[in-house]
């Protein structure tokens, strides 16, 4: 069996950019994409600068909870809905 | 197969309760109103549980209560707010962020400095579908597949607004940096 990944152009790594950082490729794509990028400084630049974008994105917005006056509103109201299905 | 009352609410409270962080958190970012957010985050939670019979055990819960969320977001108070689409579209084709700054600071370093309210408010000044593509991505980290699911839009939709509205919101914090001097602007 043949390794080696088809290879692919700037534009093509490009066009991928935020799959191969979601985890979102197949792994022979995603190994084709990580090749390219390995080997090639501006794409490797782009890549690593839009990983640090949602890594820092994830950081501050992620930390936020519901109020735990919500969640007890929200049992509250649980408790004491009626037992009949919703009617459409 | 009929569930009592409590049987119902002892598997509500099981698995789609302790989702209830990622529904309010959508709901605020949907919304832009804490008070709103917690309205609509009870009476998703209501509407979830009043169709609890209706839910595959063992399916993706969250998903299923991001989808609710949204339908509820979309018929009580999308038409009530108006939340102006202030980003002109046309602009962030033509050149990505990591362009100005590939010389400047390639390493986003800028970010750092940028405040979380800042970051909040650029999000939250997103075009509605931009918005809740990201939000969905970048705050609940829900795959493409989940978030086509939730927005009832295809996979590849998904892809496409991601990135615009990823771009869209840095253009936003890179002007605000390059305004409160983290950065100076790119002459290129
Ligand atoms: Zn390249």
């Amino acid at each position: 069996m043949n390794d080696q990944p088809t290879p692919v152009n700037c534009q093509e790594a490009a066009d991928r950019l935020y799959e191969y950082l979601d985890g979102e490729l197949t792994p022979e794509i995603e190994l084709a994409v990580r090749a390219h990028i390995a080997k090639c400084a501006p794409c490797f630049k782009r890549f690593d600068f839009e990983e640090t974008f949602l890594r820092f994105l994830a950081a501050r917005i992620r930390s936020q909870g519901a109020p735990p006056e919500l969640k007890r509103r929200i049992l509250e109201s649980l408790f004491s809905d009626s037992d009949l299905p919703e009617r459409e | 197969m009929s569930q009592s009352h409590d049987e119902r609410r002892r598997g509500f409270e099981r698995e789609a309760l302790p989702h209830l962080d990622a529904v309010y958190r959508v709901a605020l970012r949907l919304s832009g109103d804490p008070a709103q957010a917690e309205d609509l985050a009870q009476e998703t939670m209501l509407k979830a549980f009043r169709s609890w019979h209706q839910y595959q055990q063992g399916t993706n819960a969250r998903a299923w209560l991001l989808t609710i969320l949204r339908h509820t977001f979309i018929n009580a108070y999308r038409q009530k707010k108006n939340r102006p689409a202030s980003v002109d579209l046309s602009e962030i084709e033509e050149f990505t962020v990591f362009h100005d700054v590939q010389d400047t600071d390639p390493e986003g370093t800028f970010f750092d400095q940028i405040i979380d309210d800042e970051v909040l408010r650029a999000i939250d000044s997103l075009p509605d579908e931009f918005r809740e593509t990201v939000v969905l991505s970048d705050v609940e980290s829900l795959s493409y597949a989940e978030i086509a699911e939730v927005t009832g839009v295809p996979v590849g939709t998904v892809k496409s607004r991601l990135y615009r509205g990823r771009q869209i919101l840095q253009r936003q914090l890179y002007e605000y940096a390059v305004e409160m001097g983290y950065l100076r602007r790119s002459a290129t």
